[in-house]
């Protein structure tokens, strides 16, 4: 288990658990980011937000977020 | 009939708004709220249809203030159909917010938009089952052109008031607890739609707990509330609305094994190689630099041509209407009126319509199209800096050309914090009605190097923007930054029409403002330069001549202390673009004769002072009037006003102090 952050481009996980407030998790949520869901990390630079894939659409998420989205690897 | 248009961000929304309504809309705001409100009317076969465009959104929580209207709307309002409009290549993202329509008890249409580009990736929708699964109509559409708009218009028509019958199922525990509360809110407290109250309140809802506390026995109600959250929360060992979620979105997956053929792998689109250079850490800046190079370049080539004729014809016209009164002997102080004050006054401000209109045409072309949600990623990192994220970064570059529609723009961050953060600092990005200043004292005193000396003052205003983002982000806006989440929109050709009326919409606000806000403040002018009667207008014995020289004093210490300076800045309050014009009418001489009025009251360093002045102080009326628009209260425009001034008087004074000390002066 790891933070999004740390997740390398290309790679597809699978969130784990959103450790942050209600309100930013609601809005994840919204956006088809919950628990289980499978995403893939698109661009990942060492500083800034990352570009990722959820279901059909892509997120950008501030660093700060992705460091509270905690994620497994998925073993195909 | 009266029909409202819901949908997530990007979804063609306000594309299938502008394909029905055509040019019959109405723009402004929700009573009380800066969410912009557009209203318009089609008619079919004779009848009336009023529509509603609400604000887009991803889902009907307290999150936001646009989900706030949208979900006040649809329960207050009753509109007889909501069109939910769907992006079929998103379709799973998108249906979440359909669960919560239909959740609402609305009388849901679903408009699936994009077909195009769902049948490019390889989706197969079939549209009777989904309609079959949902217990709502659904209609095909490609709301940029006519393609199921005859069809979606007979569903509207056709629409019978019988409610979707497939209820979602929350899974038994939870929809147990679900009916007692109902069944206690039906009993205890008078609400509309006591099921979907039920469902807000396990869901922890923010704004129907205030609701339902401040009714009779309301109390009673949430204390129930309290108590199955605590008890569904320990059933499934995460928080009730988690559950809930889940459950809507295991509904909507369910619907879409049985009714979307989806390609097992995914195809790379061409959306995604764009980006790959688009965001890369090599081309990003450039490619972006690039993109707003462009921006300004054919903003202010495209206008120039505009604004020399709008100026020239205000010039015959007042020239004209003048001449005119003089013949049939109209009184001299009238004249004056309609000359000075109205033409010159409200003139000077027309001049910007075009710049404004065509900036907004393009930023609204490079918006469609998907590029500035990649620009604000690119700009995270440095807005970050200011405790802001990447989106406030397009206020900031519009304040270049004009601070009124960057406040205007501020409204597309969502916390307000942030929004309020952005409105103090953007009028310090030097705005075009400023560089005329610029140019005529750096023709004044810096010959030899014009373009470095007005080059620096544009990155004085961005340092000082820096240095005061960080000061606020200290004291005045304690805490962590808002969390940045932003959708990348896949790429599309913008079409035309959509960004002509988002251009005309503009340019029709500042106009309105100009003319009213900018109208009263030219009265005001006018009549203290005039009176008392019979002076020279402007002159020393006038009422600004005698404010200017009770306030040149304060002026004294940054080294331009004449009565005459005092009255231009004055006048720099209500427009900056009439600066170098007071400065002429002040010493009676035209605009070519200033400069060596100016090199005598001036010396170079007190005349670089003065730019910094020019740059930082009090931003121009229809800046504050626009703050006080999007704010909602007189607060904010008076701190603007003070600490603008307040700064522009310190980086001045030491400016000219410093100078002074190291031998410049």
């Amino acid at each position: 288990m790891m933070p999004l952050a740390m997740v390398q481009e290309g790679e597809i996980v699978s969130v784990h658990y959103v450790d942050c407030g209600m309100g930013l998790k609601r809005r994840l949520c919204d956006l088809g980011l919950y628990d289980n869901t499978k995403i893939k990390v698109v661009k990942n630079d060492i500083s800034g937000p990352i570009i990722i894939t959820v279901k059909d659409s892509k997120l950008v998420i501030g660093r700060g977020q992705a460091n509270k989205i905690l994620v497994e690897e998925v073993q195909e | 009939m009266k029909i409202a248009l819901a949908g997530n961000p990007n979804c063609g929304k306000t594309t299938l708004f502008n394909n029905l309504t055509g040019m019959k809309q109405h723009v402004g705001n929700w009573p009380g709220k800066t969410v912009e409100k557009k209203e318009g009317l089609f008619k079919h076969k004779g009848k009336k249809i009023d529509v509603i465009d609400l604000p887009g959104t991803y889902s009907l929580t307290a999150y936001s203030i646009e989900e706030i209207v949208a979900r006040d709307y649809i329960v207050e309002e009753k509109p007889d159909v909501v069109i939910n409009i769907i992006d079929a290549s998103n379709i799973e993202r998108n249906l979440y917010l359909t669960v919560q329509l239909i959740e609402l008890g609305a009388n849901v249409i679903l408009a699936l938009n994009m077909n195009k580009y769902a049948n490019k990736k390889g989706l197969k929708i079939d549209s009777e089952k989904l309609s079959q699964l949902l217990g709502i109509p659904v209609v095909m559409i490609e709301a940029i052109d006519e393609t199921g708009k005859k069809a979606l218009i007979d569903s509207i028509i056709q629409f019978n008031q019988k409610k979707s019958t497939n209820k979602l199922k929350y899974g038994n525990e939870i929809e147990e607890h679900l009916e007692q509360m109902t069944e206690m809110i039906k009993s205890e407290i008078d609400v509309r739609k006591p099921d979907w109250i039920a469902l807000k309140l396990l869901e922890k809802d923010k704004q129907i707990i205030d609701k339902v506390s401040k009714l009779k026995n309301g109390k009673k109600v949430l204390f129930k509330a309290k108590q199955m959250q605590n008890h569904l929360d320990e059933i499934f060992g995460e928080d009730v609305d988690a559950a809930i979620a889940d459950a809507r979105y295991g509904f909507i997956a369910g619907l879409l094994k049985e009714s979307v053929r989806k390609p097992s792998i995914d195809k790379m689109t061409r959306s995604e190689n764009i980006d790959k250079v688009v965001t890369s850490k090599i081309f990003g800046i450039p490619l972006f630099l690039l993109a707003m190079y462009l921006l300004f370049q054919i903003t202010f080539t495209v206008s120039a041509p505009i604004v020399d004729w709008i100026d020239r014809s205000i010039g015959s016209l007042a020239e004209l209407s003048m001449g005119f009164l003089g013949s049939i002997g109209a009184p001299a102080w009238f004249i004056s009126l309609v000359g000075d004050g109205i033409f010159g006054g409200v003139g000077s401000v027309l001049v910007f319509v075009p710049i404004i209109m065509i900036m907004f045409l393009i930023i609204s072309l490079m918006e469609d199209s998907g590029y500035m949600a990649r620009a604000a990623f690119i700009m995270d990192k440095v807005m970050h800096k200011i405790g802001l994220h990447g989106k406030a970064f397009i206020p900031f570059l519009l304040g270049f050309g004009c601070t009124v529609p960057s406040i205007m723009a501020t409204r597309t961050l969502e916390s307000k914090k942030d929004r309020i953060m952005t409105m103090l600092l953007s009028p310090m990005m030097s705005c075009g009605a400023r560089l005329p200043v610029y140019v005529l004292f750096t023709a004044a005193f810096f010959v030899k190097n014009e373009a470095e000396i007005i080059f620096s003052i544009y990155v004085l205003g961005i340092i000082m923007a820096v240095i005061m983002g960080l000061i606020f982000k200290k004291f005045l806006f304690k805490g962590t930054s808002s969390p940045f989440v932003m959708e990348l929109p896949p790429y599309r050709l913008p079409t035309l029409k959509g960004s002509l009326i988002h251009m005309w919409e503009r340019g029709k606000l500042f106009m309105i403002k100009a003319g009213t806000v900018i109208f009263g403040a030219v009265l005001v002018i006018w009549f203290l330069s005039s009176i008392p009667f019979g002076v020279e207008y402007g002159s020393e014995a006038s009422a600004v001549g005698m404010i200017g020289k009770v306030v040149a004093p304060v002026f004294e210490p940054l080294g331009f202390g004449n009565w005459q300076t005092s009255v231009s800045l004055f006048f720099g309050i209500i427009a900056k673009e009439v600066i170098v014009g007071s400065f002429g009418t002040l010493y009676g001489v035209g605009e070519e004769g200033l400069i060596p009025v100016l090199q005598e009251i001036f010396t170079p360093l007190s005349a670089y002072a003065f730019l910094a002045l020019i740059l930082i102080y009090t931003p121009c009326l229809v800046v504050l009037a626009t703050i006080k628009r999007e704010t909602n209260s007189w607060k904010w425009p008076a701190f603007t006003a003070v600490y603008l001034f307040a700064l522009g008087w310190i980086v001045a004074f030491i400016i000219y102090q410093g100078g002074l000390l190291l031998g410049l002066g």
